[in-house]
């Protein structure tokens, strides 16, 4: 039975309150584990938070090529992963079920990186430039590899409905899910590059290029930018969730969303880790790398049109 | 006045057109907007002919002049399928006539003696093709008239000797392309029939269908190899691979840009059209049983993944912005293929299975949807890369850099078309690629090659975005170059006058209008099916749009798939002012500053970052796959 359209209201100011407001706790958690692996003390969980604040109040240098480009790419960097954030279940249902698929999903997630590359093309200055290169080949790299998983996910579930497909159906009804399994091991080590951490942070690589696409940001529209990183982990979090492990969202209130954002929590500590221990990589290496993963989602997507 | 009538006269005046124009020719202005006038006229014969049909259904076919020694007929039908054709090219082409009008006085040495007469033949010929039923005499005769007129138009500024070896190799590829569709209509053609109280000639489309039953049962053998004709000789047309790139990178880079635009936009649909008439229209549904669609659509679909994919790769190497576009229109033809071939290959199956019937609908209305959003947002580019070179002299993309600062109206026209056709939700060419993956995804329990080809086309969609983000991003964006800094000193505003803005802003305008009203297409394309009784296409017509309670936007039979454009738009807008709102709540200053550059004292031309370095990583991957840049002007 579908919902009421007030209830998906409530839904989405649900989900995008969740984003706004937990997201720099996720990234309080993983710079405060990242300092504790690396025998560090680390900024007390609540920094992020003050970072913002922070960020919000200081004095805004436009100094860009095309100050409108860029004030247009900051509002649709955060305006566009709060979009998204409408169309992923998270520990309740999804608000956008009656207003878009998965193929709308894959290409609103571009939206996202066309915030900074057009950040980075507006700045015009050589480092942003390089930034928003970098961007761009990571995004041509990566996306496809969501995009399998979602088409491999549509396939089994014979629609392309949000809440047929975000819902383990990647696993299909077979005995052994062999599809499903390639998937969740392509997306689980791509999944550093999704959420731009290390050893995949090339496009801002702040010791190379200085921050690339958002080296002449500064003050309240920087914070947006941080705040897009932050809400990255906590988005891509969510669609993995609810690709390959999506029980407990029938549960009552509130123990769903208490479970969803354990499960979040799991997730940001395994990119924690991983992005603990990794230097990063040049953007070859991860082309290279990827380029790899394409090929295993592209035999996975065979598979799954077998019915396997 | 019926259909048929309004395309004669369509084109009795073109031909006097092209006199009246070559008599005035001395004076660029008054023959340019004779030529204005004159295409705006027959433009709006064709587009009354199209409502016609869309409104009423199919008329008359009119017979004007028989030659039953050479089995042939000068007979002109217009039904949905030509309806769509006939007012994507009259849309196109009154609004490149308009803009030709200031756009020509650019060219110093060349006169027009040679552009409007050719121009307003060529728009004629387009007609005609689209219209006349004959597949021989007639059909040689428009497809002549077409080409030699675009022929002329290629080699325009025929001092270039680039552009004149383009012009002959495009001649070339049409001579045999026109030869493999004579020959394949010869195949097939049997003899006149009668149909109802009207006796077609032995090469009309009509006696050939009514006689392809019997064919495909008596020789199969000989109906593959005409198909596989037709499919190279309207392959070669529309720019499929590996034969679009054997003329089209090179012919509309140079042309004069609003003959770019008709030729990408408009001219190499003709060979869609031909694809959709032969692979579709020309199957009676009596027939169906002994048609191997599965196996044409299989062809079909592959060789659309395989343009689409190869022709994108190719264009993110350019770095000329016409050469670029023109590639893209390569790879964009190949999800039109896709989509048709999806079609062919769904109804085979599932003819008498709804939910598959209804992907084949879906697939279908993707590619005739594609097909006009392609003619509106690439003419929109080429109009574009006319208005920079006008302004700025150059096509090459690492000479500009800034340019939105002295051309803020053709940058954002140009914005909106490079998101059209990277395909960004709430603009057309999102809508209508979302058709041809919700056919190729859920088709694939149908036809399991279907899923891997839609996986290819998502990720050729994110390589046209990085292709048009450098489009747009070096040219208008990153920092103004010495060639922008240096036309600007002469002349404060590099903009382009009204009457070139004012086609940029009609085309974007549809660009947005079919984005966020897809529906509205939809609808259009249904009424062309139902005007169409013809072959299979009566098959596509009796599925009805599927209508979700609540859903303004488009769906797929049995919701399974669907796009609310109004909701997102108000979503999207929400989440802005939020973001807005955020920014402001620190309350905080802002100052407008000089950029910070390391410390060294100036950016210079030499550290300026263009197109050539862009995305290296991946161009050197791809080395392999062809298309290197080229250099026009």
């Amino acid at each position: 039975m579908e919902p009421q359209a007030g209830l998906l209201i409530i839904y989405g100011i649900t989900n995008v309150a969740l984003v706004l407001f937990t997201a720099p706790f996720f990234e309080g958690v993983l710079r405060k584990v990242t300092a504790q692996v690396q025998s560090r003390k680390g900024p007390p969980v609540l920094q992020p938070y003050f970072d913002l604040l922070k960020l919000l109040g200081k004095e805004d240098i436009e100094v860009g090529e095309n100050p409108t480009m860029q004030r247009f790419a900051a509002y649709l960097s955060l305006a566009a992963i709060l979009t998204v954030a409408t169309l992923v279940p998270m520990g309740t249902g999804i608000p956008m079920n009656r207003a878009g698929d998965t193929i709308l999903l894959i290409y609103l997630l571009t939206l996202c990186g066309i915030a900074t590359l057009f950040a980075g093309m507006a700045a015009g200055s050589l480092y942003s430039l390089v930034g928003m290169s970098r961007e761009m080949m990571a995004m041509m790299t990566l996306e496809p590899l969501l995009a399998a998983g979602l088409v491999i996910a549509s396939i089994h579930a014979g629609s392309l409905r949000l809440d047929a497909v975000m819902n383990g159906a990647i696993y299909g009804t077979g005995a052994f899910p062999l599809s499903g399994l390639m998937m969740l091991g392509v997306l689980l080590f791509s999944l550093q590059g999704f959420v731009g951490r290390l050893p995949f942070d090339i496009t801002e690589a702040e010791t190379e290029i200085m921050e690339g696409p958002l080296m002449e940001y500064s003050g309240p529209k920087l914070a947006l930018f941080k705040y897009l990183q932050m809400a990255k982990l906590v988005v891509y979090s969510a669609i993995f969730i609810a690709l390959f492990a999506p029980w407990g969202n029938t549960l009552f209130f509130p123990l769903n969303l208490g479970i969803f954002l354990i499960k979040v929590l799991v997730l940001v500590l395994l990119v924690t880790l991983v992005a603990a221990i990794h230097p990063r990589y040049r953007i070859d290496q991860a082309i290279r790398y990827f380029a790899g993963m394409f090929i295993i989602s592209v035999v996975a997507l065979i598979f799954a049109v077998c019915g396997l | 006045m019926t259909a048929a009538n309004a395309i004669l006269l369509a084109l009795v005046i073109s031909a006097a057109g092209a006199l009246i124009t070559l008599l005035f020719s001395k004076n660029k202005a008054v023959a340019g907007w004779i030529s204005f006038f004159i295409t705006a006229l027959s433009g709006l014969l064709a587009i009354y002919a199209a409502a016609t049909v869309l409104l009423s259904g199919p008329g008359e076919a009119v017979t004007i002049l028989s030659l039953p020694a050479a089995g042939s007929a000068f007979r002109i039908y217009v039904d949905g399928l030509s309806a769509i054709f006939l007012g994507l090219i009259a849309t196109i082409a009154i609004l490149s006539a308009f803009f030709s009008i200031s756009y020509m006085e650019h060219y110093k040495e060349y006169g027009v003696a040679r552009y409007y007469p050719y121009f307003l033949l060529f728009v004629a010929g387009m007609y005609g093709i689209v219209t006349v039923t004959d597949m021989m005499v007639f059909f040689f005769i428009f497809w002549q008239l077409m080409t030699l007129s675009s022929y002329a138009l290629v080699r325009y500024e025929y001092k270039k000797r680039g552009n004149v070896r383009a012009a002959n190799k495009y001649l070339l590829m049409m001579q045999i392309a026109c030869l493999l569709i004579m020959a394949a209509s010869g195949m097939l053609a049997e003899s006149s029939a009668t149909i109802g109280t009207e006796t077609v000639q032995q090469y009309d489309f009509d006696a050939i269908r009514h006689g392809l039953p019997g064919l495909l049962q008596s020789s199969s053998g000989l109906v593959t190899i005409a198909f596989l004709l037709y499919l190279v000789g309207f392959g070669i047309k529309a720019g499929m691979w590996p034969f679009g790139q054997m003329w089209l990178p090179d012919a509309h880079p140079a042309a004069p840009s609003p003959v770019s635009s008709l030729l990408s936009g408009v001219m190499i649909k003709t060979g869609v059209y031909g694809l959709m008439r032969s692979f579709l229209w020309l199957i009676p549904e009596n027939a169906l049983p002994y048609y191997p669609n599965r196996g044409w659509g299989l062809i079909i679909a592959v060789i659309g993944t395989i343009t689409l994919f190869i022709g994108t790769m190719q264009a993110l190497k350019q770095e000329q912005s016409k050469r670029l576009l023109a590639f893209h229109s390569i790879g964009q033809v190949g999800y039109i293929l896709l989509g048709l071939g999806a079609c062919i290959a769904l109804i085979s199956t599932g003819w008498r299975n709804e939910a598959v019937m209804g992907l084949a609908a879906i697939a279908f209305y993707g590619a005739i949807f594609h097909t006009i959003n392609h003619g509106t947002f690439k003419s929109l580019l080429f109009l574009n890369a006319g208005s920079m070179l006008y302004a700025t002299d150059t096509q090459d993309l690492n000479k500009l850099g800034g340019l939105i600062k002295y051309m803020p109206v053709t940058a954002v026209m140009t914005l909106i078309a490079s998101f059209s056709i990277a395909g960004v939700p709430l603009f057309n060419g999102f809508a209508s690629k979302w058709s041809i993956y919700v056919a190729t995804i859920l088709g694939s329990s149908t036809a399991p090659y279907l899923g891997v080809c839609a996986l290819f086309a998502i990720l050729t969609s994110v390589i046209t975005l990085a292709s048009f983000m450098k489009f747009f991003g070096v040219s208008f964006l990153s920092r103004t170059s010495a060639l922008v800094a240096q036309k600007a000193s002469r002349k404060p505003l590099l903009e382009v006058n009204w009457m070139m803005q004012f086609p940029q802003l009609i085309l974007a305008a549809l660009c947005l209008v079919f984005g966020i009203i897809p529906i509205g297409a939809y609808q259009l394309i249904e009424q062309a099916l139902d005007s169409s009784q013809q072959g299979l296409a009566a098959g596509l017509a009796k599925m009805p749009l599927a209508n979700l309670d609540g859903v303004v936007g488009i769906a797929s039979t049995g919701g399974t798939a669907l796009f609310d454009p109004l909701v997102l738009i108000i979503v999207l807008g929400i989440m802005f002012l939020a973001a807005m709102v955020i920014s402001r709540l620190g309350g905080a200053q802002k100052r407008v500053d000089e950029p910070w550059l390391c410390g060294y004292a100036q950016d210079g031309e030499q550290h300026r970052y263009g197109a050539h370095h862009l995305y290296s990583g991946i161009k050197r991957y791809f080395r392999w796959i062809g298309g290197k840049p080229g250099t026009h002007l």
